[in-house]
C-alpha cells in the first residue's frame, strides 16, 4: 500500500511539471498558433544556468537566480521582436513553417549556446529547501517534489483565475481564436503574445530550477521535456490548458506506476504505447481533431 | 441632413490598396452626427474597403476625421475610443468563447476592468437589445445560428459605447425573418442617437433605415 502512496506522490510530482509545460505549451498555441518546442530549453536554460553562476562564477543565489530569469525574458522578447515579428507579422507567414519550424530552430540554438556554456556534464540548480523528506505514515514526501507542487499550483492557478474572471484574460483568448475579431475591439495581438511569450519562457526558467534537484539537467534535457508536455498539450487539444493540466498529471502517474509495478527499463516505452493507443481509441475525446482541423 | 448637424464622419481622399490591387480611389463624403448612412454597390467594388480604410483595420491614403478630430492611420484603437465601432463583415467572432464572453469583449475598447465592464451601460444595452439572444449566452460562439451570431457581432460593436456604428453586410446569408430583426435593432440602435452606416449589396433593404446614400461604383464613392 505504502508502495502505491509514494508511486502516486512520485508521479504527481512529475506530471506537474509535464502538467505546467503543457499549460505554457498551451496557452502559448492558443495565443499566437505557434506550437513552442523550445519551452524545454528555456527549463534547461534555467536549472543549468543558476548552476553555473552559482557554483562556478560563485555568485549569490538569490542573484543567480534573478540574473538567470531576466537573461531568459531578455532573449526571449528579442526573439519575439526578431524573428516572430518578421516572420508572422511583416511576411505572413503561415502554416507548418511558421507554427513548428521557428520555435525547433531556437530549440537548436539554445541546445547548441548552452552546450558551450554549460558543458555536457549533468548539473543541477542547488536546492531551494534543504533537509530530508517529510513523512507522513509510510508515505515520503521529497521537499523539491514539494516546491515544484507548490509552484505548479500557484502558477496553474493564477493562470486560470487570468483567463477566467478577467478581460485580460479573455483578451488573450480572443486574440488567439480570431486575430481580426480581437482588433477590432482594439486588442493588441502582437503585444498579448510577446508577453505570453516572455511569461512561459520565464515560467519555464523557474521550473528548470525548482524540479533540477530532483532529475539532473543536461544541455539536451529540453527537448525530452517539451516532447512530455507537447504530449499532454495534444491531449487538450492544444487549446484548453485546463485539460492539457490533467493530462499531464495523469501521464506522470502513469509513468510512474509502470515504472515501479511493470519494469523500471521499459516504463517509458509501454507509457507511449498506451498513450498512442487511446489517441486512436477517443480522437475525438481527447481533442485531437480539433487539433489537427484547427 | 441639416446643415447645422455636426459632422460624425469626415472622409477626403480616401484610397485603399492591397498590394498592387487598388480597392478604394479617391473615396471623399461626410456623414453627420445622427445620420444612418447607407454605402450601397455592387459586390467587389470597396464597400467594404472603405469600412476598413476608415475604421483603420487596414492602412490607408488620405484622411479621416472622426467628430472633428483627424484619425491616425491603421489605428483601430484610436478609432474605437473616439467613438467610431465597426460590425465587420462574416461577423469575425471568437467561436470557442461564450456568447457572453464575445460581448463583453466590446468593452475592451474602454476597459481593461470585467466588472466595470458587466456594471456598464453599454453593456447592459448591449445584452438587451436581443431578447432572444439571452438563452444562448453561454453557450459558445461557434455553436450558434447565423442570425444569432450576427446578433452578437451587433451586440459586441455595442458595448463598445460607439457614438458611430459601422455594419457591414449585417444581413449577409440570412432568412428574410432574421435580416428584418437584425433591421430593426439597427433602427432601434438609430433611435437612441448612434450615428450609423451600413455597408449592403441591395440599396432597397438599406434605404428603408437609411436617410442617406454613398454609392460605390468600381472603387468610387459619391452620393448618390
Amino acid at each position: 500500500m505504502s508502495k502505491l502512496g509514494n508511486l502516486i506522490i512520485a508521479g504527481i510530482i512529475t506530471g506537474s511539471i509535464y502538467a505546467m509545460f503543457a499549460v505554457c505549451v498551451s496557452v502559448w498555441y492558443r495565443v499566437s498558433n505557434i506550437l513552442n518546442l523550445a519551452v524545454g530549453d528555456f527549463a534547461m536554460v534555467g536549472a543549468l544556468g543558476v548552476d553555473n553562476l552559482y557554483r562556478v562564477k560563485g555568485l549569490p543565489l538569490p542573484v543567480a537566480i534573478i540574473t538567470t530569469l531576466v537573461v531568459v525574458a531578455v532573449f526571449a522578447y528579442l526573439y519575439d521582436l526578431v524573428v516572430l515579428r518578421i516572420a508572422q507579422d511583416r511576411r505572413h507567414m503561415e502554416g507548418i513553417v511558421v507554427t513548428f519550424f521557428f520555435t525547433f530552430a531556437l530549440s537548436f540554438f539554445i541546445d547548441g549556446v548552452a552546450k558551450m556554456l554549460f558543458g555536457t556534464d549533468v548539473h543541477a540548480a542547488p536546492t531551494l529547501w534543504n533537509g530530508n523528506s517529510l513523512t507522513l505514515g509510510s508515505l515520503h514526501f521529497e521537499r523539491a517534489g514539494i516546491l515544484v507542487l507548490a509552484c505548479a499550483v500557484i502558477i496553474g492557478s493564477a493562470f486560470w483565475v487570468y483567463i477566467r474572471y478577467t478581460l485580460g484574460g479573455k483578451a488573450l483568448e480572443a486574440s488567439g481564436e480570431n486575430v481580426v475579431g480581437a482588433r477590432i475591439v482594439g486588442i493588441d495581438t502582437r503585444r498579448y503574445r510577446l508577453w505570453i511569450f516572455i511569461g512561459t519562457a520565464v515560467i519555464a526558467a523557474i521550473f528548470g530550477i525548482v524540479e533540477s534537484p530532483i532529475t539532473g539537467f543536461t544541455y539536451l534535457s529540453g527537448a525530452t521535456i517539451s516532447l512530455t508536455g507537447f504530449i499532454a498539450a495534444a491531449y487538450g487539444g492544444f487549446r484548453k490548458p485546463g485539460r492539457a493540466l490533467l493530462a499531464g498529471l495523469f501521464i506522470g502517474v502513469l509513468e510512474a506506476l509502470l515504472g515501479g509495478y511493470v519494469s523500471a527499463e521499459y516504463g517509458d516505452t509501454v507509457l507511449y504505447a498506451i498513450l498512442a493507443a487511446m489517441v486512436l481509441a477517443w480522437p475525438r475525446g481527447l481533442g485531437f481533431e480539433s487539433a489537427v482541423s484547427g | 441632413m441639416s446643415e447645422q448637424a455636426q459632422a460624425a464622419l469626415t472622409v477626403t481622399g480616401l484610397s485603399v490598396a492591397y498590394g498592387n490591387v487598388i480597392a478604394v480611389h479617391d473615396a471623399t463624403f461626410a456623414v453627420a452626427e445622427g445620420d444612418a448612412c447607407a454605402i450601397t454597390g455592387p459586390n467587389g467594388n470597396g464597400k467594404s474597403s472603405i469600412l476598413m480604410g476608415v475604421t483603420g483595420m487596414v492602412r490607408r491614403r488620405g484622411t479621416v476625421q472622426i467628430f472633428g478630430v483627424t484619425a491616425r492611420n491603421g489605428d483601430v484603437r484610436w478609432a474605437a475610443r473616439h467613438g467610431l465601432t465597426l460590425v465587420p463583415e462574416r461577423r469575425q467572432l471568437y467561436p470557442d468563447l461564450t456568447a457572453h464572453d464575445n460581448i463583453i469583449l466590446g468593452c475592451y475598447t474602454w476597459t481593461r476592468s470585467i466588472s466595470k465592464a458587466r456594471r456598464s451601460g453599454s453593456f447592459g444595452r448591449a445584452i438587451d437589445l436581443f431578447p432572444e439572444l439571452k438563452p444562448h449566452l453561454k453557450q459558445t460562439a461557434g455553436t450558434l445560428s447565423g442570425g444569432q451570431q450576427q446578433m452578437v457581432a451587433i451586440a459586441r460593436g455595442l458595448a463598445a459605447n460607439p457614438k458611430i456604428l459601422a455594419v457591414d453586410e449585417p444581413c449577409l446569408g440570412l432568412a428574410e425573418a432574421l435580416a428584418k430583426r437584425v433591421y430593426d435593432a439597427l433602427a432601434q440602435i438609430h433611435e437612441e442617437g448612434t450615428t450609423l452606416i451600413v455597408v449592403e449589396e441591395a440599396p432597397r433593404r438599406a434605404l428603408t433605415l437609411c436617410n442617406r446614400r454613398v454609392e460605390v461604383r468600381n472603387g468610387m464613392a459619391g452620393a448618390a
